[in-house]
């Protein structure tokens, strides 16, 4: 395997984690797990724009991270 | 998988037992309950109202199905039709109508059951049930119309039990003084939409043209004395129903039907219907996952969907892959055990479905109009137009979160085709340019952050340390996913 190849793997694998995490937090603070609305801040009207963002961007990073990983 | 040769041996009396043995689900009897509290004893005229409006998509059904002798349903026809996305969405929702058909089945078994055993959990037997199905079908089942046949009419023989005891006892009561709707004509209207799921299946008589004796002749009749039978038996079962038991006690039963018969004919009478019911539940589910799976099927067999679901099982002969990943998505469903919810996801793939059949039949009659058509839509075209503009007035009153969760399985299926269609080279510089901007913009909004231009109200210094830090990550590795992805796109 060459660096290039390894390199492609890290960055993918990471780009996928990332968005799944993300997917994840959207979850965490759609139902407040943990208090995190309040940790963070952010105040419950908005939360469904917060939810929507955050599975967009998650999705998106995991089929590009998946790209990379599989190449 | 080769399309074996049919032989044309079902007359019309079988031929109609499909159409009428199609529609038959323990789950339709269960839904009745939700329907009165909705529609009061409105749901009376709404059940006939509900079968004359899916008669004329049967009409349209039964066009294509003589026309366009292929495996496939409303699939092929779209394809033949219109081709490209069109027949790809179309088979999106005919699968997934299927699959919410299939949980909807097994959670309809599962409630039917529970009159007579209250102590198991609904969930849990219909994710069983799914399962044991799913098994089943990957060994492979014999398909014959001969015990379909069997089944419809043992079903039939125990409801017109039902019916005749029940009216009976019904002649006997003093008359109630019929009410409207509790929530008025908006009630109606949504009791139409939730009752549609009623009449889902009578277009088996138009796929199974292939073995149809003088199919010119037979399917048509078959679909409309299918269609008479249906209306019939479940008016004369509402009427029945809504005339012992008062709508408003009737929704609160687990299995209405059941507690009418237990009312009328006594215990005995509600083991007989819950044992008819449940057998309809069973067979529904079992043809439900077949149907599910022979769409994935095809569909990944055309490279629409990927080609590991259309692999064929060495010593089964069955696809395989197809039946696991459609019972994995039917058993996240069922496990909810949410009826109403369901029923509406049903409705909604089906209403796509039936009005795609419309168009095709329009746009078909307009650029093949010398296809041979051993039968034709009476009334063209406000036959296919009526229908269309009925699934177009049903969908209104559908539940929103059903109509938000079409939506986004509308935009899934609009990814999925475009990720298999358009070319790997393309998709990756489409990916790298979306990566490159996610990483931009998460660094300026970590720069916003750092230079204190976005202030956080009640958000202590270190909290705001850790999110820079981890936006800052975030942002090179996106920027970095994104370069790579243009690099070797290029290669």
């Amino acid at each position: 395997m060459n660096v290039k190849r390894v390199v492609l793997k890290i960055v993918g694998l990471t780009q996928t984690a990332i968005g799944g995490l993300t997917m994840l937090f959207a979850f965490f603070l759609f139902y407040n797990l943990f208090g995190i609305q309040e940790i963070l801040g952010v105040s419950a009207d908005g939360i469904g724009l917060y939810l929507w963002t955050f599975i967009i961007f998650g999705l998106l990073s995991v089929i590009s991270g998946l790209f990379l990983f599989y190449d | 998988m080769d399309e074996p040769h049919l032989k044309r041996e079902l007359g019309l009396i079988r031929t109609t037992m499909l159409g009428v043995g199609g529609s038959l689900s323990a789950a339709n009897f269960v839904i009745i309950g939700h329907a009165a509290s909705l529609a009061g004893y409105a749901i009376v005229p709404i059940v006939v109202v509900c079968g004359l409006l899916s008669l004329l998509t049967m009409f349209s059904y039964a066009e294509l199905g003589t026309a366009i002798p292929l495996a496939g349903g409303e699939y092929t026809f779209s394809k033949v039709a219109y081709g490209g996305f069109t027949s790809f969405l179309t088979g999106w929702f005919e699968w997934l109508s299927n699959m919410f058909y299939t949980a909807l089945s097994a959670i309809g078994f599962a409630y039917v059951v529970s009159y007579l055993f209250p102590q198991i959990n609904i969930p849990l037997t219909a994710v069983i049930v799914v399962i044991v199905f799913a098994i089943i079908n990957l060994r492979g089942t014999k398909e014959t119309a001969t015990a379909e046949t069997i089944i419809t009419i043992i079903v039939l023989a125990i409801l017109g039990i039902f019916v005749i005891g029940g009216w009976s006892f019904f002649q006997g009561l003093q008359a109630a003084p019929p009410s409207a709707s509790p929530i008025g004509i908006l009630g109606i209207f949504a009791a139409t939409a939730y009752l549609f799921e009623l009449y889902l299946g009578a277009e088996a008589v138009a796929a199974a043209q292939a073995e149809v004796k003088n199919p010119g002749r037979n399917i048509p009749l078959a679909i409309v004395l299918s269609a008479v039978v249906l209306i019939a038996l479940y008016t004369s079962v509402v009427v029945v129903a809504v005339g012992i038991v008062p709508p408003a006690v009737l929704s609160e039963q687990s299995s209405p039907i059941a507690f009418v018969a237990e009312q009328a004919l006594g215990p005995a009478g509600a083991i007989l219907i819950t044992i008819g019911l449940a057998i309809t539940g069973l067979a529904a589910t079992n043809e439900a996952i077949l149907a599910q799976s022979r769409v994935l099927y095809a569909m990944s067999r055309d490279g629409y969907l990927p080609k590991g679901l259309c692999k064929i099982h060495k010593r089964f002969c069955t696809p395989h892959v197809a039946i696991i990943v459609g019972a994995i998505f039917t058993v996240i469903f069922a496990a909810t055990g949410f009826v109403n919810f369901v029923v509406y996801a049903v409705n909604l793939g089906f209403i796509i479905g039936f009005s795609i059949v419309n168009l095709s039949v329009i746009k078909l009659r307009k650029i093949a109009p010398h296809l041979k058509r051993p039968f034709k839509a009476p009334l063209y075209p406000l036959t296919p137009i009526a229908g269309i503009a009925a699934s177009a007035f049903l969908v209104l009153f559908i539940e929103p979160s059903v109509l938000i969760l079409g939506l986004e399985l509308g935009i899934v299926a609009l990814l999925v085709y475009y990720i298999r269609m358009v070319g790997h080279h393309r998709i990756r510089i489409a990916f790298g340019g979306i990566s490159l901007g996610l990483g931009v913009f998460v660094a300026f909004v970590a720069y916003l952050l750092g230079t204190n231009s976005i202030v956080l109200h009640g958000v202590s210094q270190e909290v705001l340390t850790i999110v820079f830090y981890v936006l800052l990550f975030i942002s090179v590795i996106q920027v970095l996913a994104g370069i790579l992805n243009l690099i070797i796109s290029d290669r």
